[in-house]
């Protein structure tokens, strides 16, 4: 299987370690050869159709921040690279936006035109523009995937729409921000203000330099709209969430919440066709009540009754996780 | 519709099965019989019953206690309360905190039950926990819908409590 990876920060040098540590693995065990044929970034793109020298490619950005220093690298711009070269997916995994969607919505929207299967993690595109990219994917025959774009290695789409296929899932709770789960942990446990821990988080790297992407609840919308169209078949976009960060939460609220046996969590939730984003009460012993940076969903089932799921929400290598079963899935489904 | 029914029987034995089946008879299901042993007078024992039952059938179930002379002594529904519990976030003194509870009272069905307050500084927003007590799932809507308003108008933040009842239809 040809790969084109679109993307080479974090998560897209993620899936290279991932994939040298397990390219035996998923031919022994899956029988899947992955040749990734071209790797692009803001630079330019590396390009080898016998497969690139993923040690290479890490070591170069390592050394320079540029895929552009790989030898023989090209002028081409990821959107170049999806028309010019010959592939059988494209992994796209530049930052995310979700102000225009771009560049990732062009990217997969023309990887799709091109008859190119698409597997992302990134969240804008399909918070703005869910719609247009599954019709697209569909009229073009080929499949479109990103489990790794909500709550990063916990397998939610696919088990809602895979193991769950036969269950109509009627809503959904969760804690799907990693960051804002640590700062609010953190907060009920040393009983400090927010602006004490988030700059100790943001000095722990936990939290970005402008983290009002995390507390102000914005990647947990995102993520919400991408559970809703997903799981729900809602056509709800980012701007149909109501949103309600965390910033104003005081200690003082979070120890009144302790008292009588609540934790305060920032909850996404989508019920009776509404997307919102707030903190709730969460009663300690209820399942939704986890700690630190881990993530948590729960899925409410008209047969199954409730079902809850935990992971880890983010990270370079457990995300990949999520990309690399889109992959294998889109392998098997490609065979039959 | 659930139904407590103060019934006096004779004290002697069989009178209980009695009472009990006009109730079974239409359809009732019976959730508890407390025998209040401690209050026989006159040779009757009263006993309170809490049944579920069609509230259509509850008059052909008194009619036929009152023929197997089985005195009911009280009839009553039983109207189970809900908590809301939310938190507030705001200068929730500075903006009348006497007011914004009787805006809830107002409410049919609805009450304030217990308010815990938190304030660090004067001049900083204060915190507190309020329980509403609510009578079903109107009231309980009424008063979310109120707490919205209040708190748009007094720039408060609501933090409710997940699966807040009346969530889920």
């Amino acid at each position: 299987m040809k790969i084109q990876l679109i993307g080479f920060g974090n998560i897209g040098q993620g899936f290279a370690r991932v994939l040298l540590g397990k390219a035996g693995y998923l031919k022994k065990r899956h029988g899947l050869d992955v040749k990734v044929v071209s790797i692009s970034d803001i630079t330019g793109t590396a390009v080898d159709k016998n497969g690139i020298d993923l040690r290479r490619a890490l070591s170069v950005m390592q050394k320079t921040r540029k895929i552009i220093n790989y030898p023989g690298a090209k002028k081409l711009s990821g959107l170049e690279a999806i028309e010019a070269i010959d592939a059988d997916v494209v992994i796209e995994a530049t930052p995310s936006s979700i102000e225009t969607g771009e560049p990732g919505l062009s990217h997969m929207l023309a990887a799709m035109k091109n008859k190119k299967h698409v597997v992302t993690s990134n969240k804008g595109p399909l918070a703005l523009k869910f719609k247009k990219l599954k019709e697209t994917s569909k009229k073009n025959n080929v499949m479109f995937r990103f489990e790794a774009s909500v709550g990063g290695a916990m397998p939610i789409i696919n088990l809602a729409n895979e193991m769950l296929s036969g269950d109509e899932i009627y809503a959904i709770e969760g804690i799907l921000n990693g960051t804002t789960n640590y700062i609010l942990s953190r907060m009920t446990k040393e009983e400090s203000s927010f602006d004490i821990v988030l700059r100790e988080v943001q000095e722990l790297g936990i939290a970005e330099a402008d983290p009002s992407y995390d507390i102000d609840g914005v990647d947990t919308a995102s993520k919400l709209v991408i559970l809703a169209n997903a799981i729900m078949g809602i056509d709800a976009t980012y701007k149909d969430v109501k949103i309600q960060g965390i910033r104003k939460i005081t200690p003082e609220a979070i120890k009144l919440a302790k008292e009588d046996g609540y934790v305060i969590k920032l909850i996404g939730e989508v019920k009776n066709g509404n997307l919102e984003v707030a903190p709730r009460l969460v009663p300690v012993n209820h399942p939704l009540n986890v700690e630190g940076i881990l993530n948590v969903a729960l899925l409410r089932a008209d047969i199954a009754g409730d079902i809850t799921i935990v992971g880890k929400g983010a990270g370079a290598i457990e995300t990949n996780s999520a990309i690399l079963s889109d992959l294998i899935s889109i392998w098997r489904n490609a065979r039959s | 519709m659930k139904i407590s029914l103060d019934v006096v029987l004779k004290d002697v034995p069989g009178q209980l099965v009695r009472a009990l089946e006009p109730i079974s008879q239409y359809g009732g299901n019976i959730i508890s019989i407390v025998h209040l042993r401690e209050e026989l007078t006159g040779g009757r024992v009263p006993v309170h019953v809490t049944i579920e039952v069609d509230p259509q059938k509850l008059d052909k179930i008194l009619r036929e206690l009152e023929e197997r002379d089985i005195w009911v002594s009280k009839v009553g529904e039983v109207r189970k309360k809900e908590n809301i519990k939310v938190i507030l976030i705001g200068h929730i003194v500075d903006t009348d905190a006497r007011d914004t509870i009787d805006r809830i009272n107002e409410i049919k069905g609805a009450m304030v039950a217990d308010l815990a307050l938190a304030m660090p500084h004067p001049e900083k927003e204060s915190s507190a926990r309020m329980d509403i007590e609510v009578s079903g799932p109107d009231a309980a809507k009424k008063v979310m819908a109120r707490l919205e308003k209040i708190a748009s108008e007094k720039k408060f933040i609501i933090i409710k409590s997940i699966n807040a009842f009346g969530d889920i239809k």
